[in-house]
């Protein structure tokens, strides 16, 4: 499936228009971008460090993880919202750069797996009754994700 | 005075050749711009949920005390990672740093974060009544939580905008922004304009 039909749509597109021809809205949205890749990624880090054991041990897993879930929510929002406001800036030059696919794949796996595997799973069973070896190999598999898609993502700036 | 004194500082570090090596190094100025942004994630991420957790956003079942004293060491190992990195960073690119006002704005922010990270730190360390089981803590406590996001916000902020060069010195500015900017040559050049006319 060619997705540039897609990529020339966006790039002629209203949002296309604004991205474009004001350099001060892009960084102000940057902004948001990079702000809330922070609070994402720091989410993601207790929570999956948590399940590793490695920090706040004496607080219940199931507690850092509910908590932390909400603020991934709200972290995820704000950077696919500001994410597609920025694409719409450079969007054939993204179509044909590498390191925008590496990350929309493992945006995509990201995603799949906390709404599909991690999030289910760990919100529903009391965290003593799945294995240990299952827990860590998520946090792991998590933590591995996301820094592929904040990684990617900043290598896109230097491809 | 000032402004003369930092530039002839980094005029004095671009002088090694390290300095420009890094620069103009093919990777190792991006690895280490980019562990730079991305110990965001620990810095800035444990920041967030601590503050988040004072503002009584999160984490509401757990001591307010609790999740900062647990979340407190994977964030100073974050902020240690950022300051060598960003230190690096200004040796790599040190005249057009002094000289961007994003990058002075960033300075300036840096330490009043910082001032304000030791004052909170004492209010938590010593807390007043029993408002560490609260879900929402005291106004004095939340306002110090709200000031700490906004400041660190800032901070990474102004850190993204220095790439920007919207207000460099080579740009046409008022003599002010020359000033705050710290285009000495410019502002010289601008004295000698005025004094010939």
């Amino acid at each position: 499936m060619d997705l540039l039909p897609l990529f020339e749509w966006i790039d002629t597109s209203m949002l296309a228009d604004i991205s474009k021809a004001y350099g001060g809205v892009f960084a102000v949205v940057q902004m948001f971008h990079l702000l809330s890749l922070a609070l994402l990624g720091g989410a993601v880090l207790v929570g999956d460090l948590r399940l590793l054991g490695v920090m706040m041990r004496d607080i219940p897993s199931e507690i850092v993880v509910r908590n932390t879930l909400k603020l991934f929510n709200v972290a995820l929002i704000v950077v696919l919202a500001s994410g597609i406001f920025m694409m719409s800036a450079v969007a054939i030059k993204l179509y044909y750069n590498e390191m925008f696919w590496v990350k929309m794949t493992s945006l995509g796996l990201g995603i799949l797996f906390v709404y599909a595997v991690r999030r289910p799973l760990l919100l529903s069973y009391d965290h003593n009754t799945i294995s240990a070896l299952v827990l860590k190999s998520m946090a792991v598999t998590s933590m591995v994700l996301w820094f592929t898609v904040a990684a990617s993502g900043r290598w896109i700036g230097f491809s | 005075m000032l402004n003369e004194w930092l530039l002839t500082l980094a005029r004095w570090l671009d002088g090694f050749s390290w300095s420009t090596e890094l620069h103009e190094s093919l990777y190792m100025y991006a690895w280490i711009e980019s562990t730079h942004v991305l110990t965001l994630m620990l810095f800035l991420g444990m920041l967030f949920i601590i503050d988040l957790r004072m503002l009584g956003v999160t984490f509401t079942s757990v001591p307010a005390t609790t999740i900062a004293e647990r979340l407190d060491r994977p964030m100073m190992i974050g902020f240690v990672v950022m300051v060598i990195t960003g230190f690096i960073l200004y040796f790599a690119i040190p005249v057009r740093s002094t000289q961007s006002i994003w990058f002075r704005i960033k300075v300036f922010l840096l330490i009043a974060a910082g001032i304000n990270a030791l004052l909170f730190r004492n209010k938590m360390r010593n807390p007043t009544g029993s408002w560490d089981l609260d879900p929402k803590p005291p106004k004095h406590i939340r306002t110090g939580a709200a000031l700490s996001l906004t400041l660190w916000a800032a901070v990474v902020i102004t850190g993204r905008t220095i790439a920007y060069d919207w207000y460099d010195c080579n740009k046409e500015l008022p003599y002010f922004m020359y000033w705050a900017a710290g285009c000495v040559d410019e502002m010289a050049a601008l004295d000698l304009q005025a004094s010939l006319q």
